[in-house]
């Protein structure tokens, strides 16, 4: 974590708002690969889906 | 991988607990409002063969009058009524649809189907292991064991007739039948979506109970003949 706000550029004010987008983002990616993975485990049951 | 397990077995049934909690709490009222609307019992007449048992002639066909009560499929993503199991402790409401967004709120039913309680086979599916996981438990029915539905129409009372483990695209298990069925599919086995459960269930009891078994009668008269 304290590499990647180190690598991150400009001023303190700056890394942390692309350090919220950077979490924001990686939230949305895990949702989708949660709810992809999870009709895996249970799609809902629906025949001939 | 904590993360994942945690998000589909709690999460999900966290905000599915919020979901149905809300549906009925206003499930009745829309129910009520529904009836309001709907047209009155048609009366109608079946033609069935009278049961007599080895007539020298065959007897001509007679017409039993009944009354059927009509009932649409009421819009995508709304409540269509509540679904009471009680072998298995099941009280969910049932929402019009099986796409992957109604399915989070409760059980669904397959828009292309009949209404549960009119003529053919209603189709419901929903999950087995997350979203509220209403029908967990649906592998501890027996035949026998009774199926209640709630609609605008009354309370239609189903019994356990049939239960198979099938492939995801055996759609034989939707297809018409003869009176007024009504099917629910879920995952099968736990935490598996490889096969389905299906648990299908006749009408017994209901507004339009005697009107599904004449149709039963007749059918299978017409298969006989």
């Amino acid at each position: 974590m304290k590499r990647l706000w180190n690598a991150l550029p400009g001023p303190a004010a700056v890394k942390a708002a692309l350090m919220l987008v950077l979490i924001a983002a990686v939230l949305v990616v895990l949702f989708f690969v949660f709810e992809w993975a999870g009709d895996l485990l249970d799609s809902g049951g629906v025949i001939g889906a | 991988m904590l993360a994942f397990l945690g998000y589909q077995l709690y999460v999900t049934d966290f905000l599915n607990d919020r979901v149905q909690a809300e549906a009925m709490a206003t499930l009745e009222a829309e129910l009520e409002a529904r009836r309001t609307q709907l047209p009155a019992p048609e009366p109608v007449e079946v033609t069935v063969p009278e049961e007599v048992e080895e007539p020298e002639e065959p007897e001509p066909p007679t017409f039993v009058r009944t009354a059927f009560v009509p009932e649409s499929p009421v819009p995508q993503g709304e409540p269509l009524g509540r679904l009471m199991i009680e072998a298995i402790g099941v009280d969910e409401v049932v929402f019009e649809g099986v796409d992957r967004e109604t399915l989070k709120k409760g059980p669904g039913h397959m828009p292309w189907t009949p209404v549960p309680g009119q003529p053919g086979n209603a189709v419901m599916s929903g999950h087995r292991t997350t979203y509220g996981r209403p029908f967990y438990d649906l592998d501890q029915l027996e035949i026998g064991d009774r199926i209640e539905v709630e609609t605008a129409v009354g309370t239609h009372v189903f019994e356990v007739r049939e239960i198979h483990i099938v492939e995801p695209d055996d759609v034989w298990v939707t297809e018409e039948k003869s009176g007024a069925w009504l099917t629910l599919t879920t995952c099968h086995p736990h935490f598996s979506a490889r096969e389905r459960l299906v648990v299908q269930a006749e009408l017994i009891d209901g507004p339009n109970a005697a009107y599904a078994e004449l149709l039963a009668r007749q059918a299978e008269e017409g298969q006989d003949a």
